[in-house]
């Protein structure tokens, strides 16, 4: 060590002190103009992540095929493609449940409801999951399906299971999706049993949240949470997760029930973006768009 | 030629970020690469070139990032120069030397990601996001420092002569 710090050595040549204050400049106009400098850097930045995108894909199969084969041929062979077999069944029949469950329930309230014409009819788009948030601080995935597939921000994404996420970020071939498991996350939710609403919202723990559930409502462990439809992106009754714990407090206004998602974050690998969460149009199921990839170019 | 190695290596390096090393941490926590490198060049070359490296691995990193775009821009190219400026006053740079700065860097680093990510979201999350992925991940950055920069001085620097 030299023992002490030098100043001179911190201003250093003429290079280093313009490089330092571009980029303190740079700092200040992000800083003082947060939405005008995401705008221009947005702009700039698509052409280049639509570059981006190849090698990541590329990275992206090497390790799905990296992954298939350690599980296929070094971990246990055979019960590992049974496994993911069996695991694929369960998130279709936990979306079948989930259903069913929801046609019940309404089929209770149809008899005040009679004139209601409930139009359950979703499109969606399938795409890859090619990559990971690079930073530990936001819970993303990054979609092989971007605006040339027709997908915008605030669109919801999900899998048979449940819900997965919304879509943050576009860029010509390529989207990310900030994941429900973040705290930057919110979506407007119910308990399916009880018809009660609240806000559905991520913690740094990887659990989620229900927030603002009214004090006095009769939610239990167990209770399945589902979407309320009030907020865009996702149609009703799209399943989030199931109570695990339920906060009451006295002296506070409102209740908070603890959610683990139906979803398995750690193995997506397929999801399918709401484009339309209402529509009356030909419909892509569930199965069939897992197994075909979306429409290139889908009608708005 | 030098350009193009560059840019594959820094392909290579951010596809490998947001790829292998999520399969590999399977506590959820993974070493941010591009800081790791970002603070490495700076400290071997100087405040200059760290800046630059930083910047252009933090544009990458943003791109793809489900956060706002600049901050790691910003912090990649902070983190390069202030890594520079470190070694600078250093006399001695051997392997476990990187730790330091390397660390130091990932938590300043860190923490502008924490107040930018969890403001609004409760004094629980911040201090959960502090103890649960700010320390883990500067520990993890400075190990990985140390271990490259090990790489570097043993086949990059002391090769050549020997």
């Amino acid at each position: 060590m030299s023992g002490r710090f030098r100043p001179g050595v911190f201003w250093g040549s003429g290079v280093k002190r313009v490089s330092l204050v571009l980029l303190a400049v740079a700092v200040v106009v992000f800083a003082l103009l947060p939405r005008q400098s995401q705008f221009l850097l947005h702009k700039i930045g698509q052409p280049f992540a639509d570059i981006l995108a190849m090698p990541l894909e590329g990275m992206a199969t090497l390790d799905r095929n990296v992954r298939e084969w350690w599980m296929r041929y070094i971990a246990l062979q055979g019960v590992s493609e049974q496994n993911r077999e069996l695991r694929k069944k369960v998130e279709q029949l936990t979306g079948e449940v989930n259903h069913l469950r929801a046609e019940a329930l309404m089929g209770k309230r149809l008899a005040s409801l009679l004139e209601f014409q409930q139009d359950e009819s979703i499109r969606t788009v399938a795409a890859k999951v090619i990559g990971r948030s690079p930073s530990n601080w936001y819970q993303g995935v990054i979609l092989d399906k971007g605006e040339a597939a027709g997908i915008r921000e605030q669109m919801g994404v999900m899998t048979p299971a449940g819900v997965v996420g919304r879509i943050v970020r576009t860029s010509g071939s390529t989207s990310i999706a900030l994941l429900v498991v973040d705290p930057n996350v919110a979506i407007a939710g119910m308990i399916q049993r009880t018809r009660d609403e609240g806000i559905v919202q991520g913690t740094s723990q990887g659990l989620v949240r229900m927030k603002y559930l009214p004090p006095h409502a009769p939610v239990k462990k167990g209770d399945a949470v589902v979407t309320s439809g009030l907020t865009g992106g996702f149609p009703r009754e799209m399943l989030i997760g199931e109570v695990s714990r339920v906060q009451e407090s006295e002296d506070s206004l409102f209740q908070t029930a603890e959610i683990v998602p139906t979803v398995q974050f750690r193995q997506l690998d397929e999801v399918l973006i709401v484009v339309a969460p209402r529509s009356s149009e030909a419909v892509v199921s569930l199965d069939q768009a897992l197994v075909s990839p979306g429409p290139r170019n889908p009608t708005p | 030629m030098k350009i193009g190695a560059y840019t594959v290596f820094v392909l290579l390096l951010f596809s490998i970020q947001a790829t292998l090393l999520y399969s590999l941490s399977p506590l959820g926590i993974q070493p941010d690469l591009c800081l790791v490198i970002a603070c490495l060049v700076g400290f071997r070359m100087g405040s200059v070139p760290g800046v630059l490296v930083g910047f252009c691995l933090g544009v990458i990193q943003d791109l793809f990032s489900a956060g706002p775009f600049g901050l790691n821009t910003f912090t990649k190219a902070g983190a390069g120069f202030l890594a520079g400026v470190f070694a600078e006053n250093l006399a001695n740079r051997a392997s476990y030397a990187a730790f330091v700065p390397v660390m130091a860097c990932s938590v300043l680093s860190a923490i502008v990601f924490l107040l930018w990510s969890r403001v609004g979201t409760g004094l629980g999350e911040m201090f959960h996001g502090f103890f649960s992925i700010l320390l883990p991940q500067a520990m993890l950055d400075g190990l990985l420092a140390v271990v490259a920069n090990w790489v570097i001085v043993r086949w990059l620097v002391e090769a050549p002569s020997t």
